[in-house]
């Protein structure tokens, strides 16, 4: 039977984000204010009432200024012993007197600390835990927890086994909807519990030997679509995101929604072998007594009553389980292996337009296909190379966190581009007496079966017409568990002409990066491998230069800065390779293979992601 | 004028969040009127909520519940 679970966690942050800022408008900075704590306590008891009032377990993550403060600790006592309320530990919510007077700064973000910095933190808040409870936690987290500063958790505090380990999609488009002062930049990671890997959070483990230990969890369950083009914050299981995106009805107050977006969370346990997650974590901030934005504190209380009480019918329904962090983390652990992949089919609920998007995790790549572009590969990160990335003061990346993208069409294009240059995108063209056909240009949908371990995408064949010649194509993705390989086959299942032959050209256009600006490429270097072994290369320098090679064994580009090599395999030997470089106006590469391809023919390639050392 | 502050709640630039911006507005008390730092929107209560409304129409199926055979 399918099971579907929710985490619901709840944090007295003693002095919320946002909080401060709204309440204290016109006033000189206070964080000890006692309006300011009353009120963040009132919230925190406040939720916790109502999910112990739809029959829901919490766990609480007690925030180091919550520590100070004598009742939260009793409330905290209290609800473990009476609902089974899991008692945890989050590094978020550390500004208070106490920490400022001793750290002497007022960031609050605790993978930003120095590596130095953040062991003091982790003993001072893990060492007030013990005095306040007598035990150590066994989940913490933050927004983002970088993998050095896992592993130290992991190594001084073995108890730990489940954290809130990164925000899905929160990053650059966060940071400009944040009028470019949010730094959580974190973009490229798992969208659902993953087991993060030693070298790099988001990147999961493959094995025992990568396992840093803990189950990690996202901080909201976030809509797949929305987020990926919008800012993230509007589309969450966080009834408040809603409500900031001005989800709902403003003369009913009714938000279909929110209820839509848990329901779609529910349906992904046919992708992944009848397990589905979700999690709500409302921090106080977003429920204070002025309203947040145009929303009335009455429509937040009425938010998260709602979310609450739609979690709680469907536990009375035996269509849910709730369990608190830990438990979830056992659960897990149980339930997924290593290399188990976290699948996901999602389709526009919000804004009407039928598109359709498959997102794909594992140890190897994060993959996003997109289905209203013909299957093409819109978003690709190459995990398989667990790119070490420290961040945090002292470090090369003080604040950026996320994983490294070789495509990513948002930021750097996919496949429309203004007058010149390519974007970034793995699709292909067929084309005829001079004419061409993208397939980013034929809209379809996908069907997803699993079949051994070959998780399939079998896109609804398209049609494509050129001047004389009908044909219908079919596309397959295919992702093999346990393999660092995508694989792609084209069929023509029918054609106007059965001796026409067209020319496919499969192509990935990639590129890397975290954002939306060019890196430097000149380290990257483009390869062609021939039958014989004997290879062709050009190391990047914005020529624009091109190269091809009937015959071709491989394709492949090495990028460094990521540690990362992409290969192109084709299993029609007669097919042509190329490469192409790019230039400083459109700073990419290309690798490919065209062949010709008749009625009733398939052709084959692999994109492969390999770790360059 | 005096200086601008916070309104009765806490209004974002109707016209920013249209470019996934969210930036609070002030209140002018003299003019009373909102208005943005970052664009060049000003508007009374009214007019910003009724900008809020056009704002939702990207939402196409913001009002439609669906049932999870749709999924």
């Amino acid at each position: 039977m399918d099971k579907f679970i929710v985490n619901i966690i709840h944090r007295p942050e003693m002095v919320p984000e946002y909080a401060e800022k709204i309440t204290g408008q016109g006033k000189g900075e206070d964080i000890t204010r006692k309006d300011l704590l009353t009120e963040s306590l009132d919230i925190f008891k406040t939720q916790q009432e109502i999910a112990h009032k739809n029959g829901l377990k919490t766990t609480i993550q007690m925030t180091y200024a919550s520590l100070f403060n004598e009742e939260a600790v009793e409330i905290a006592k209290e609800h473990h012993e009476k609902y089974g309320d899991e008692i945890a530990l989050t590094l978020l919510g550390l500004p208070c007197k106490e920490f400022r007077d001793k750290y002497k700064t007022k960031d609050f973000c605790i993978w930003m600390f120095s590596m130095e910095d953040k062991k003091s933190i982790v003993e001072d808040v893990f060492g007030k835990f013990y005095e306040k409870f007598g035990f150590y936690p066994e989940s913490t987290g933050s927004y983002y927890m970088d993998a050095d500063l896992i592993n130290y958790i992991k190594e001084r505090y073995p108890s730990v086994k489940c954290a809130v380990a990164t925000c899905w999609e929160e990053g650059p488009k966060a940071y400009h909807t944040c009028n470019n002062s949010w730094y959580t930049l974190m973009d490229g990671g798992p969208w659902a519990p993953w087991i993060p890997s030693k070298q790099n959070t988001h990147a999961p483990a493959a094995n025992e030997g990568e396992d840093s230990g803990i189950v990690a969890i996202p901080h909201l369950s976030r809509d797949l679509i929305a987020c990926y083009d919008g800012n993230g914050s509007n589309f969450g299981t966080h009834p408040q995101n809603v409500l900031r995106g001005m989800i709902y009805d403003s003369k009913t107050w009714e938000y279909p929604y929110l209820y839509n977006l848990i329901d779609q969370y529910r349906s992904l346990a046919k992708y992944n072998n009848g397990y589905a997650y979700n999690m709500m974590f409302v921090g106080p901030g977003w429920m204070n007594k002025m309203g947040r934005w145009e929303a009335p504190y009455e429509l937040l209380l009425k938010s998260y009553e709602d979310g609450c009480a739609y979690y709680g019918k469907l536990k009375k329904e035996g269509q849910l389980v709730d369990m608190t962090m830990s438990e979830f983390a056992d659960h897990y652990r149980k339930k997924k292996s290593y290399t188990e992949p976290e699948c996901a089919l999602w389709r526009d609920i919000l804004y009407g337009s039928d598109k359709q998007l498959f997102w794909y995790c594992d140890p190897f790549m994060r993959a996003c296909v997109n289905m209203d572009q013909g299957g093409a590969i819109v978003d690709l990160r190459p995990y398989v190379a667990k790119l070490e990335w420290p961040v945090g003061i002292g470090t090369k990346h003080v604040q950026d966190a996320s994983y490294p993208f070789l495509i990513q069409e948002k930021y750097r294009a996919g496949y429309f581009t203004h007058y010149a240059g390519e974007g970034t995108v793995r699709s292909a063209k067929l084309s005829y007496n001079g004419e061409e056909v993208d397939l980013c240009l034929c809209r379809t949908k996908a069907h997803f079966s699993n079949d051994n371990g070959r998780r399939t995408l079998t896109l609804d064949p398209v049609d494509i017409e050129f001047t004389g010649l009908n044909i219908k194509l079919q596309t397959e993705v295919i992702f093999k568990e346990g393999d660092s390989s995508i694989e792609i086959r084209r069929k023509i299942l029918q054609s106007s002409d059965d001796s026409a032959k067209v020319t496919l050209n499969e192509y990935m256009v990639g590129c890397y990066g975290t954002t939306e600006y060019p890196e430097d490429m000149t380290s990257i270097v483009l390869q062609l491998t021939a039958v014989d072994g004997k290879t062709e290369k050009c190391r990047y320098d914005y020529k624009c230069r091109e190269n091809e090679l009937k015959g071709a064994t491989s394709t492949a580009v090495s990028i460094p800065p990521i540690k990362t090599r992409v290969v192109m395999e084709c299993d029609d030997k007669e097919a042509t390779g190329y490469y192409k470089e790019g230039y400083a106006f459109s700073p990419m590469y290309t690798l490919g293979y065209k062949t010709e391809i008749g009625c009733g023919q398939e052709v084959t390639t692999w994109l492969r992601l390999e770790k360059e050392n | 004028m005096a200086q601008a502050g916070k309104g009765k709640l806490n209004f974002r630039c109707p016209s920013c969040f249209m470019r996934d911006l969210d930036i609070d507005m002030f209140y002018d008390k003299e003019k009373k009127e909102y208005y943005c730092l970052r664009c060049q929107y000003r508007g009374s209560e009214k007019d910003v909520l009724e900008k809020n409304e056009m704002a939702r129409f990207r939402y196409g199926a913001m009002k439609k519940r669906f049932k999870m055979e749709d999924f």
